[in-house]
């Protein structure tokens, strides 16, 4: 492989197909035999690499917080890792921690989604002092069949955090307005 | 690529090839488990080892690069919920475009758009943190 440069380069989005398994065995092996002469491409592959196994090091080290779907919980579990659930019906309040030897937690909020085109969440959180930070996430992705939405904060971050109230009021939005799915509030004390 | 040669190296010395000149076929193959292997979180590494036992633990190569986490960490937080979701749901936990599509009831097309902004806005901000 000593090409520096390739005169006919692999798409990107080809490579991400190839990496996550969506080729045909014949289209793989067009690739896999490109890939085998060509240094660039071969670059560009270990460059892809390099961040799914980075994805997997910030999932694992708690350091993202995003909107998950019960089977990434599954994996989660699968792969070892300590998570505390809370479920919470709209309306609901729950005492919250983590502790040192948990890896996640997970907010389970059930809702009312049949139906449903997009959901908002407004976020408040209140250290008590005085000063309540409000945000609103947009366009939040969830199974309407599923009648909840799995919220998994950055671990790393609730470790740091001091006692405080985190609200999420989930919202169902359309072309008519916005109209309330349910309020949940997370009492959270250091583990 | 080490893994895969004394792969080969193995199979050839214990003449277990049954059509030398379809070295490069079986080379190529061999390729696919190991990159299989590895893009798949190891869940293929208790059927490698029952076939190929100490010689592939024993030349296990190392795991590619991992960036800077915090600041993927960072960059990951700057995407939009969808893409975030959809990122992380295909990188840990190995899902196909299809697979995404179904647990997110949207289309396979409209994940795999999804996915093309959401990695282009990544490596554009991880290039942008390494300046």
């Amino acid at each position: 492989m000593t090409a520096a440069r390739c005169g006919k380069p692999i798409e990107f989005e080809a490579l991400v197909a190839y990496w996550v398994g969506e080729l045909p065995m014949a289209a793989e092996a067009r690739i896999e035999e490109h890939l085998f002469g060509c240094a660039h491409c071969t670059r560009r592959v270990e460059e892809l690499a390099a961040l799914a196994f980075g994805i997997r090091a910030v999932v694992r080290r708690g350091a993202v917080q995003a909107v998950i779907t019960p089977t990434f919980l599954e994996t989660m579990k699968r792969q070892g890792m300590r998570i505390r659930e809370y479920r919470l019906a709209p309306g609901e309040r729950v005492a919250c921690t983590i502790r040192a030897d948990d890896d996640a937690v997970v907010g389970r909020l059930q809702a009312p989604l049949a139906g449903v085109k997009r959901v908002d969440a407004l976020h408040s959180l209140d250290f008590g002092d005085g000063q309540v930070q409000q945000w609103r996430a947009e366009d939040l992705p969830f199974d309407a069949s599923t009648g909840e939405v799995l919220s998994l904060p950055s671990a790393e971050a609730l470790k740091r955090s001091p006692a405080h109230t985190f609200c999420v009021r989930l919202l169902a939005v359309d072309e008519s307005g916005e109209r309330p799915l349910g309020e949940y509030t997370f009492a959270h004390t250091p583990g | 690529m080490q893994q895969v040669l004394l792969m080969t190296l193995e199979r050839l010395r214990a003449g277990k090839l049954r059509e030398p000149e379809r070295i490069v076929s079986f080379v190529l193959g061999m390729c696919r488990m190991v990159v299989l292997e590895i893009r798949r979180g190891g869940w293929r590494r208790e059927k490698l080892l029952a076939t190929w036992g100490d010689t592939a633990e024993a030349v296990e190569g190392p795991e590619p690069a991992v960036l800077d986490t915090d600041k993927l960490g960072a960059c990951l937080e700057a995407l939009a919920e969808r893409e975030r979701t959809v990122v992380v749901l295909t990188f840990f936990a190995d899902k196909s475009g299809d697979e995404v599509a179904t647990e997110l009831g949207l289309t396979a097309g409209n994940v795999r758009v999804i996915r093309h902004r959401a990695l282009a806005r990544l490596r554009a901000c991880m290039d942008r943190e390494a300046r």
